[in-house]
């Protein structure tokens, strides 16, 4: 009975000290990342029969847990993930979102300006000044055009670091997983199966980490290890090992690198649309969907002022009575040999019709028999049949040498270096035809009141072999005419309308009014014509012209769309992530009323197992007493 | 709710560097005016200010072009009303020179004045911009146009004229060709033209004629032939366009002076008593150019009076000279409205283009530029609300039980 005293007391002292000892342990880590509040379990003893009735033993410490809610927690790091994907993707589209809109450092003002300085050659064709404004002013558009492609190379090398950097990354948390793994395992068989609290929270908090990195998904086993598994199922951690990933050259696109699986001395590539959610999902969308579609959509704007300008300028004629040449030297689609291709084939693609173009990238494959074309905006596939070359969507795809085997692909970029190789080919300024290279003139003894009006030259080129041949048109009566000179000869008379299109060699004119028998119209070469300014207004013209994506939009227009959808997509990308930023704060918020250390609480039961240690403390000194009183009556 | 103690630190801080983004945004588009600085703050309207900037500098660019164009109207204006009066300092004197009282040298005189006046046409054809362009010229801007040849003056330019872009629509042309000024004139009445043989000795003096009827009009030429048998002047109109041989239209028609003459639809009257065997053509007006018109004058004034016809004979070519001049200055007049005309709607269309101008800076504005009241106000607003948060932030944060132990 007496002994019974001091163990019940020394029970109380003890369960009293874990207690102070585990709101310690709560304050001191209350600021630690990833720590979970731990408390104490404690239970009465089993009582011992004492004459009939119980007599309670004291108390007994069951066990120190943690504070711990496993949906909250996967609930905080499923909107972690998300979180950090949103705000990354923000972070790294904000690059170029400051890029495109710039009102000085823009594609718009450098547009402008050519087209401005086309106007001013239509004002003075004559003077080589102003012709030498608008070559300046070509050269300027087409620098401005290089910049912004080569700010978006340099993103994009930026981008291959960060990726490479986030997978290494990946790699170091999930080792230091495995190793907790193993730990965890250890100690849970070494104590009977109590939780080793805080290297659980250790290895949350590594999980939460490599979450951000990219979307994981957990496995708990029964011996306490954590499987995690990323992408479509591949196991990054298994018990004690761990697993690897890696960056490779893209099989598909050389000049870019995929995320692939390391397992064992085995790499394999991952499909990199699986690799969703964290910096890792952010930097890869990022690059797949707003990136590289940025830089197509650039290079299409800058394809498609180099073709229509050069198209337009030869038909014209230059100062020196030349017809024209190209202004610009526009690019060629980039053609990428698949990496595991096996036959001999070299394809190659040339741009037929700007105006059909798209932004997308395509992906030519060969099954044995037939060609396919991949449209990858859209997946939309076309078959081009067995043999090439085949047009479609404004460009050419033609077999340069070799043969294809089946299942080899090409990466087909039509309009990925329109802006990079936009490149002025001419520095001297006479080459720019502002005139055109036929008149039309009236003779000067003709009588009626026909009059003819200066002439086009018909679209597209080539220009016709003969359009510099004289031809005369002579009116044989007011309602009739004959022509000489054109090709081929027309035999007999002409029925005149006015106003009606008169085309003959590759130009067109028009004859109003009544001329009268015998009056002549002669349409012959543009000799001397350094007033002419004809072909620079149809150049001038082409600023308004709606050329492009099937005769839709204008340059500028293509180019605002360009702006338009990636400072939408930023626009997004800031609400979004602000929203996910605070669903975030508020799950966290939710998880840690659970899990978090509240120092007033502490600072509470600090008091109360103060208290709990003094009584017992007291009862002790009680027990002492009565066992010192029991000794005195012997004395 | 159970609250842990890092989660009130790190709200708070979260909402501290909230408000301080918040803060900052509005401080950079005070500073810097705009209230878009990157696409993303508002895409839409991003990229209709793209469009609008294009469309605004389009307008300016016309409005440059309109300078150009006003530019060369301009000169081409005050060069054709130099034109416009040496053509009637020339009709002066060849009035002047009808005089039957002067002398042939006399009339030589007005003729070496009429050269010096031919010589300062030919300049004033051969005008440039200033910067060695002719005006004149078509689209040879740098071949000199009017050049004296052995077969008189030679046009060397062409038709072409140079259209400007003035507006968004509208293309201007901003120069004439010489030979639409100088060259393009119909001489006679503008139909036909009526002209004393050389041969004639009488002083029969025929008028220019006007057309009665344009449907009987047939472009052919005819020949108005004179009989004088005993003391009865008759003469008899042929039409020597037909094939195989000339058509007689009438004969023996009695002939009083003054008395309208008529056939095929058209009428003139000739003056004074021709002599027998006297003729008088009648042609369909052909292109005479001022040159030609003022030449011919000099060579008719420089040829001494033959006897008997030769008064009627001068009489006739400078009829027939006035004539000409007029059509000359009709044609320049009407150059010269056209150049008026043009001028006008250039004044009409930088009004429009000044509106218009005005108009899409208003838009801009709108759609980029901060509204100050707006944004100062927010933030004093935002300032307001980050201090609450930091003060009430140090007075929660200081609350611990720790401080009553």
């Amino acid at each position: 009975m007496g002994s019974n005293l001091f163990t019940s007391a020394l029970s109380g002292m003890n369960a009293a000290q874990i207690g102070l000892a585990t709101t310690e342990h709560n304050i001191a880590n209350a600021n630690t990342p990833g720590f979970t509040r731990q408390e104490v379990l404690i239970g009465s003893r089993a009582p011992q029969s004492f004459g009939g009735s119980f007599l309670g033993q004291g108390v007994d410490v069951v066990g120190v847990k943690r504070i711990y809610d496993e949906f909250l927690t996967t609930q905080v790091r499923q909107e972690q993930t998300q979180a950090s994907y949103l705000s990354t993707y923000h972070t790294v589209i904000k690059q170029i979102d400051n890029l495109v809109a710039d009102p000085t450092a823009g594609a718009s003002p450098a547009m402008q300006e050519f087209f401005n300085a086309m106007n001013g050659v239509a004002n003075n064709p004559e003077s080589v000044s102003a012709r030498q404004t608008l070559l300046g002013s070509a050269q300027f558009a087409a620098n401005r055009f290089q910049a912004i492609d080569q700010r978006l190379t340099d993103i994009a090398n930026g981008l291959t670091s960060q990726i490479a950097g986030s997978v290494n990354t990946v790699n170091t948390y999930a080792q230091q997983i495995a190793t907790l793994n193993g730990n965890i395992k250890r100690a849970m068989a070494s104590s009977q199966g109590q939780q080793p609290n805080d290297l659980l929270d250790q290895r949350d908090q590594l999980i939460n980490q490599l979450n951000k990195e990219i979307k994981v998904g957990i496995q708990t086993q029964s011996d306490g290890t954590a499987s995690v598994f990323i992408g479509n199922g591949q196991a990054l951690v298994i018990d004690e090992q761990a697993m690897s990933l890696r960056t490779i050259q893209s099989a598909s696109d050389p000049s870019r690198v995929d995320v692939a699986y390391k397992s064992g001395n085995k790499t394999i590539p991952l499909q990199q649309s699986s690799l969703q959610g964290g910096n890792l999902g952010a930097y890869l969308a990022f690059r797949d969907q707003s990136l590289e579609p940025a830089r197509n959509a650039l290079g299409r704007v800058a394809l498609g002022l180099a073709d229509s300008v050069n198209r337009q300028n030869r038909l014209g004629q230059d100062l020196s009575g030349v017809p024209g040449g190209n202004i610009f030297n526009a690019a060629v689609p980039r053609v990428d040999k698949g990496a595991y291709n096996t036959g001999t084939a070299v394809v190659s693609a040339a741009i037929s019709d700007v105006g059909a173009l798209t932004t997308s990238d395509y992906q030519l494959r060969f099954d044995g028999t037939n060609y396919t074309m991949l449209r990858s905006s859209d997946n939309t596939a076309t078959n081009l049949g067995a043999t090439l070359p085949q047009t479609i969507d404004g460009f050419t795809v033609s077999l340069a040498a070799g043969a294809a085997a089946a299942g080899d692909i090409f990466l087909i970029r039509p309009t990925a270096n329109g802006a990079r190789d936009m490149v002025v080919a001419i520095n001297d300024p006479a080459r720019i035809a502002a005139a055109a290279p036929m008149r039309a003139t009236s003779a000067l003894a003709n009588s009626g009141s026909g009059q003819i009006s200066a002439g086009t030259v018909n679209a597209p080129p080539p220009t016709d072999a003969n359009l510099q041949a004289t031809v005369s048109i002579a009116f044989t009566s007011p309602s009739t005419f004959t022509v000489t000179g054109a090709v081929p000869a027309v035999v007999g008379a002409v029925a005149y309308t006015s106003g009606q299109d008169i085309s003959y060699n590759g130009w067109t004119v028009q004859i109003t009014g009544t001329p009268a028998a015998g009056d002549t119209f002669t349409v012959t070469r543009n000799t001397n014509a350094v007033g002419d300014n004809r072909n620079a207004l149809q150049l001038a013209a082409l600023q308004n012209q709606n050329l492009l994506a099937n005769g839709t939009t204008s340059f500028q227009g293509a180019y605002g769309q360009l702006v338009g959808e990636i400072g939408a997509k930023t626009h997004e990308l800031d609400a979004t992530s602000q929203a996910q930023t605070n669903m975030v704060a508020q799950t966290v918020a939710s998880q840690q009323s659970v899990s978090g250390v509240n120092l007033d609480e502490e600072a509470a039961n600090l008091l109360r197992y103060q208290r709990a240690y003094q009584a017992a403390a007291k009862a002790m000194q009680i027990a002492n007493t009565m066992f010192d009183a029991l000794m005195s009556l012997g004395r | 709710m159970r609250i842990s103690s890092n989660t009130l630190f790190d709200s708070n801080v979260a909402a501290m560097s909230q408000q301080q983004a918040r803060l900052l945004q509005t401080q950079q588009q005070i500073s810097t005016g705009r209230r878009i600085l990157t696409a993303s703050d508002d895409p839409v309207a991003a990229t209709r200010v793209l469009d609008i900037t294009q469309s605004d500098a389009m307008n300016t660019q016309y409005a440059a072009n309109r300078g150009a164009a006003r530019h060369t109207l301009s000169l081409a204006e005050s060069t054709l009303q130099s034109v416009t009066s040496l053509l009637q300092d020339v009709r002066t004197a060849t009035i002047s020179a009808g005089n039957g009282a002067f002398a042939n040298s006399d009339r030589q005189t007005i003729a070496a004045e009429l050269s010096g006046r031919l010589q300062e046409l030919t300049g004033l054809a051969n005008s440039t911009d200033g910067t060695g362009n002719y005006l004149f010229a078509g689209f040879q801007s740098k071949t000199q146009p009017f050049v004296d040849t052995s077969a008189g003056m030679g046009y060397f330019g062409d038709d072409g004229q140079r259209l400007v872009q003035v507006g968004a629509s509208r293309q201007m042309a901003s120069s004439n060709s010489g030979a639409d000024i100088f060259i393009r004139i119909k001489n006679g009445n503008g139909t036909f033209v009526t002209q004393a043989a050389t041969a004639n000795t009488g002083s029969g003096i025929a008028s220019p004629g006007n057309v009665i009827n344009p449907a009987l009009l047939t472009g052919h030429n005819y020949q108005v032939d004179f009989t004088v048998a005993a003391g009865v002047t008759t003469y008899s109109v042929t039409d020597n366009s037909t094939l195989p041989t000339p058509t007689v239209l009438s004969a023996g028609n009695a002939y009083v002076s003054g008395q309208a003459i008529s056939f095929d639809g058209m009428q003139l009257d000739i003056q004074g008593a021709p002599a027998d065997g006297d003729s008088f053509t009648v042609a369909p007006s052909a292109n005479e150019s001022i040159f030609k018109t003022i030449s011919d004058l000099i060579a008719a004034l420089n040829t001494p009076l033959a006897s008997g016809g030769g008064m009627a004979q001068l009489t006739g070519s400078l009829n027939r000279g006035l004539n000409n001049l007029d059509n000359a200055l009709d044609n320049v007049l009407a150059t010269r409205s056209s150049l008026g005309l043009r001028l006008n709607e250039i004044d009409a269309l930088q009004t429009a283009g000044d509106d218009l101008s005005l108009q899409f800076r208003q838009t801009l504005s709108e759609l980029q530029d901060v509204d100050y009241n707006k944004a100062l106000s927010d933030l004093t607003q935002q300032q307001m609300y980050l201090q609450a948060a930091q003060q009430t932030f140090a007075k929660v944060s200081g609350l611990s039980l720790f401080d009553y132990l």
